[in-house]
């Protein structure tokens, strides 16, 4: 699904060029669960946005879904967004102004999926994430594990076939980031959708089946687990 | 999707609602100012609109060495329609502003600006008499009056038969026939209050008779210039033909003036209007623009709040387009409600506008075009206001903004202050305009205008009193009255009208000046000075025959040392200079004192009717009520009615426009300043809530309340001053050339340049400090808290 071969990338200043990722060459398939784990600085958030193409690499190769993102253009991007790739965030990013139904909603309405499918899934998402008594409340008024739980039903609800998420555990408690990753293992076993998430905990890394460490912009190590 | 959107964006602005509110509020007055600029230029420009000929109707005015006129011959009109077929129709006026009383024994009214119009012109006009016209029957003339006079002279009539009218006085015995009323369309360049029609105007009347008004309207696609040519060449073979080789007429040649023009920029008059016109839209235009700029810099001083939604938004997949739309929307929702707010002020200060315009407007007509303009404004604020923000809140990067600590570039920081500064600037230049306005009318009203016109009545009368022997009796018979302190008779009063001109020669040199016809006893009234030799007097037989008195500027334009006793010659006659009097005001302080000559006797002059009395102050209103009383009897010929204006008043209907602009300038620099302080308002909310942050850690750090004050009013200090700095220039150069525009004016003053620097310097610091108080106040843990 995600081929990368030599991604670089550095911030110049006053002429000197700061390396963040070097030489950084990986393919990840479809239906793996991957977690990238390294110190912090190390450029695992940079990595995984360039994977989200979020970020541009300086230099490198990036192919997805036999695509090569390089030269794909805006348009085309937004089309991978709204089709394959759903985003959790460390912070939630919830719209503040939508309630938690409509922060669902949102991503099905750029999709232009039709009324009544867009009801039944997010009456889905809302039961299987046990948040229906939630689901007019707007986000400030949820805790912590509950946005992110709102978070990872809006990234769902497109039905994407890959799950970046940075941190996803970042700012809960130890109780709710087990719930969350409980929930990523089973979408990653049972729906086979793809799971790449920055972790900084050694237990979370432990729900998937691969980890990618990373020291100073450069993979470290590659191992599999379970 | 959009219903989303929506809801979001009502959201939103219900969150900032105290910002929405001043957003909202300051454009909907400067859309209330520019909705009432846009229905009066409509108006202006819409005279004779309803015409259906309205592009095809030209005035035929003359234009010789110095001066354009729109008098013509009657000759020429039929001249006109006999050579050219291009001409469609011509038509003939003549109108005058003689007073005549009509009366029956219901009421009196008195018809002031009375219209002859021959049967074709009000046919081009489409001037239609209630019942209908017929064209009248060989030399007969057909009176009609306007539908108010009409009711106050027959308040019973039902039918439409023509009545009889009293004309002049009683004891004159007089009488015509009304044929019936007619509608005066307060909305076209052809006025009256009588009006009669006939076939034929100025008939047997020559090329020398320029009395009547030519009117013509041409065919579809005829070429002006090429008929304006013609016509001239038609005039200058029929003048020769009739009057020979008179070097006077050999220059003058014709011109053709649109009827479009006619009200704003006439040929032959003031463009006054139209340069009111511009200069009240461009104010109109400016105010709409400041407003605009608050939406813009509060939709960027925002952006930080709305970027994690557009970053977020675009993970999702929304397109950049589709943001811009949403942010748009959102702008066009609050101008919407600012657009039926506006509306609502529009109908509210319309009274005071129409009595300050002296026009009657109303924001609903039949035949408004704000219906379609209103959306087509609404639009283009929208676009305004909002494609910049739009364009940068839609253009972030999901990457930059999610990360967290998000700042919005320099380059809108800059954009973001320029715009203050612009606001500032346009402020600044409409106090510091207002404020030498101020100025240069308090110099008019307390600077001596050389004569007195307090206590001073204008009687208006029919009469003519050209020989002082025939006014003499009447005087006398006035000067009984206790109270009254002169009495004299003249041919034109000061209230600006302007005199009659001709040639005076003395010894050798000829001169072209200014004329004025008087009685004794006329200096007096008015209290003006006398610089050397003597006034008229009665004690010297001579005056009534060939006495002139000259004022300064004559005498300087003849360059005389020594004018007493000096022979000025003019209009056939020889005159002795008896005095010299102080220059007087009599046209205000635009036009410098022309140079004048004084005389009893002028048989070039308009006869003498306009009777001056000057009267005790403290017996004012006993004497009117005698002079009333006792009217019929001191001047019969002149009818039943006392009628008079105080003279003060008349002559302060010549500061009347710079009144109206002072009024304008008023509400601009009142608006002008009001929005930008009301933009820096919620400006200052904004920046100050988003350094609350900074502030708690340097107040940590131990800066005291002021050093924080300091840190937050300087940039926006620095912005007003810069604002000050760029518009004085402009100020200076705009008011110095309206300063221009007075014969008699003030040195350009300092004062209000400085004024109006401490006025926004002082208002900026009040608000910026209300907002920075708050951020100042509040306990640093609070900030810092939820980080
Ligand atoms: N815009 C930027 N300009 C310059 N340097 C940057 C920029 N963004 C990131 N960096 C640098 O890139 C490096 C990697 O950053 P990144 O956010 O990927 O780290 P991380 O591994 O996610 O760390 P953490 O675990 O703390 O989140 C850091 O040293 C950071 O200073
Ligand atoms: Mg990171």
């Amino acid at each position: 699904m995600i081929e990368i071969k030599n991604i670089e990338k550095y911030y110049a200043s006053k002429g000197v060029k700061h390396y963040v990722l070097r030489h950084v060459t990986t393919s990840i398939k479809k239906g793996e669960f991957v977690s990238i784990m390294g110190p912090s600085g190390a450029g695992k958030s940079t990595l995984l946005n360039i994977l989200g193409m979020l970020e541009e690499s300086t230099y490198g190769q990036y192919e997805f879904m036999g695509e090569d993102v390089t030269t794909l253009s805006e348009r085309k991007r937004i089309e991978l967004y709204r089709n394959h790739i759903g985003f959790v965030f460390q912070a939630y990013h919830l719209i503040d102004e939508m309630t938690v139904y409509e922060n669902i909603e949102a991503p099905l309405l750029y999709k232009k999926i039709g009324n009544s499918e867009r009801k039944s899934r997010i009456a889905d998402l809302l039961d299987r994430f046990n948040i229906v008594a939630k689901k007019d409340l707007f986000p400030n008024q949820l805790s912590g594990g509950q946005q992110q739980l709102v978070g990872i039903a809006r990234a769902l609800a497109a039905q994407p076939s890959l799950i970046l998420a940075d941190e996803p555990t970042g700012n809960l408690q130890s109780v709710q980031a087990e719930e969350i990753m409980e929930l990523f293992r089973k979408l990653n076993k049972e729906e086979g959708i793809t799971i790449i998430q920055v972790t900084h905990a050694e237990k979370n890394a432990q729900y998937g089946n691969r980890i990618l460490h990373i020291a100073d912009g450069v993979v470290k190590d590659d191992v599999q687990v379970g | 999707m959009f219903k989303l959107n929506l809801k979001i964006a009502l959201r939103n602005l219900w969150r900032n609602r105290g910002i929405t509110f001043i957003n909202i509020g300051g454009l909907s007055i400067a859309l209330a100012a520019f909705i009432l600029v846009m229905i009066y230029a409509a108006y202006e420009t819409g005279f004779d609109k309803s015409n259906p000929n309205y592009d095809r109707i030209y005035q035929v005015g003359r234009s010789m060495q110095d001066l354009k006129t729109n008098y013509t011959p009657p000759p020429l009109a039929q001249a006109i329609k006999d050579n050219f077929p291009e001409v469609e129709a011509v038509g003939k006026m003549k109108s005058g502003a003689f007073e005549l009383p009509l009366f029956t024994n219901e009421g009196t009214v008195f018809t002031q600006n009375f219209l002859m119009a021959d049967y074709s012109a009000t046919q081009m006009f489409k001037i239609k008499p209630d019942y209908g016209l017929e064209k009248p029957k060989g030399e007969s003339v057909s009176l009609f009056l306007p539908r108010a006079y009409m009711q106050t002279l027959f308040p019973h009539k039902k039918d439409n038969k023509p009545e009889l009218v009293g004309l002049a006085s009683k004891s004159a015995g007089q009488s015509g026939e009304v044929i019936g009323s007619v509608f005066v369309d307060p909305h076209s360049n052809i006025s009256f209050d009588a009006l009669y029609i006939s076939n034929d105007l100025g008939k047997g009347e020559d090329y020398g008779f320029n009395n009547y008004q030519t009117y013509i309207q041409v065919k579809k696609g005829t070429d002006i210039y090429n008929l304006e040519q013609k016509i001239n060449k038609l005039y200058q073979t029929e003048l020769a033909k009739n009057s020979g080789n008179d070097d006077r007429f050999k220059s003058t040649t014709i011109f053709l003036d649109p009827l479009k023009n006619l009200h704003l920029k006439p040929k032959t008059g003031s463009d006054a209007n139209y340069k009111v016109l511009i200069s009240v839209s461009v104010l109109g235009f400016l105010i709409l623009i400041i407003a605009c700029i608050n939406f813009t810099n509060l939709s960027i001083a925002q952006a930080a709040k709305r970027a994690k939604e557009v970053g977020v938004k675009k993970v999702m997949g929304a397109y950049r387009v589709q943001l811009a739309i949403q942010f748009l929307t959102e702008i066009l929702i609050q101008c919407i409600a600012a657009t039926v707010l506006s509306l609502i002020f529009a109908e509210l200060v319309l009274p005071g506008f129409n009595s300050l315009f002296l026009v009657n407007l109303t924001i609903w007509q039949s035949n408004s075009s704000l219906i379609w303009q209103l959306p087509l404004i609404l639009f283009f604020i929208t676009l305004i206001a909002g494609i910049y923000p739009a364009m940068v809140l839609s253009g972030f990067k999901p990457a930059a903004v999610l990360k967290g600590n998000f700042q919005t570039s320099k380059q809108s920081y800059w954009l973001r202050n320029s715009l203050l500064v612009i606001q500032f600037s346009i402020a600044v230049i409409f106090i510091t305009g207002l404020l030498i306005i101020n100025s240069q009318l308090k110099y008019m009203r307390t600077q001596d205008v050389g004569f007195k016109a307090d206590q001073v009545i204008y009687v208006k009368n029919i009469a003519l009193f050209s020989d002082p022997a025939i006014f003499e009796p009447i005087r006398e018979k006035i000067m009984k009255i206790s109270g009254v302190k002169s009495v004299t008779v003249t041919n034109s009063i000061p209230d600006g009208s302007k005199l009659g001109t001709n040639t005076y020669a003395v010894d050798a040199k000829k001169e072209l000046i200014s004329f004025l016809d008087v009685d004794f006893d006329y200096f007096e009234t008015l209290n003006i000075k006398l610089k050397e030799g003597r006034p008229f007097s009665k004690e010297f037989k001579t005056d009534a025959v060939n006495s002139a008195i000259l004022n300064e500027s004559a005498t300087a334009k003849y360059g005389l040392t020594n004018p007493l006793g000096k022979t000025i010659r003019g209009c056939d006659m020889d005159y002795k200079i008896v005095g010299i009097i102080k220059d007087f005001k009599a046209q205000g302080f635009e036009k410098a004192v022309e140079p004048t000559i004084y005389t009893l006797k002028n048989p070039c002059g308009n006869p003498k009717t306009m009777i001056m009395i000057k009267i005790e102050e403290s017996k004012m209103s006993e004497t009117l009520a005698s002079l009333k009383n006792q009217w019929l009897n001191i001047n019969p010929k002149d009818g039943d009615n006392f009628r008079y204006q105080f003279l003060d008043q008349l002559y302060g209907k010549l500061f009347q426009k710079q009144e109206q602009l002072q009024s304008v300038f008023f509400a601009a620099a009142i608006l002008t300043i009001f929005i930008a302080i009301l933009g820096l308002f919620a400006f200052a909310k904004y920046i100050t809530n988003g350094r609350i942050k900074e502030i708690a850690v340097r107040k940590i750090l131990g800066a005291s309340d002021l050093q924080i004050m300091k840190l937050i009013n300087t940039s926006f200090f620095t912005m007003v001053i810069l604002a000050n700095l760029i518009s004085w220039p402009v100020a200076y150069i705009l008011t110095k050339k309206w300063l221009g525009t007075f014969a008699y004016r003030i040195e350009m003053p300092v004062l209000p340049f400085i004024i109006s620097a401490l006025i926004t310097i002082l208002l900026t610091i009040i608000t910026v400090s209300l907002q920075a108080t708050k951020a100042v106040k509040a306990k640093p843990v609070d900030a810092l808290k939820y980080e």
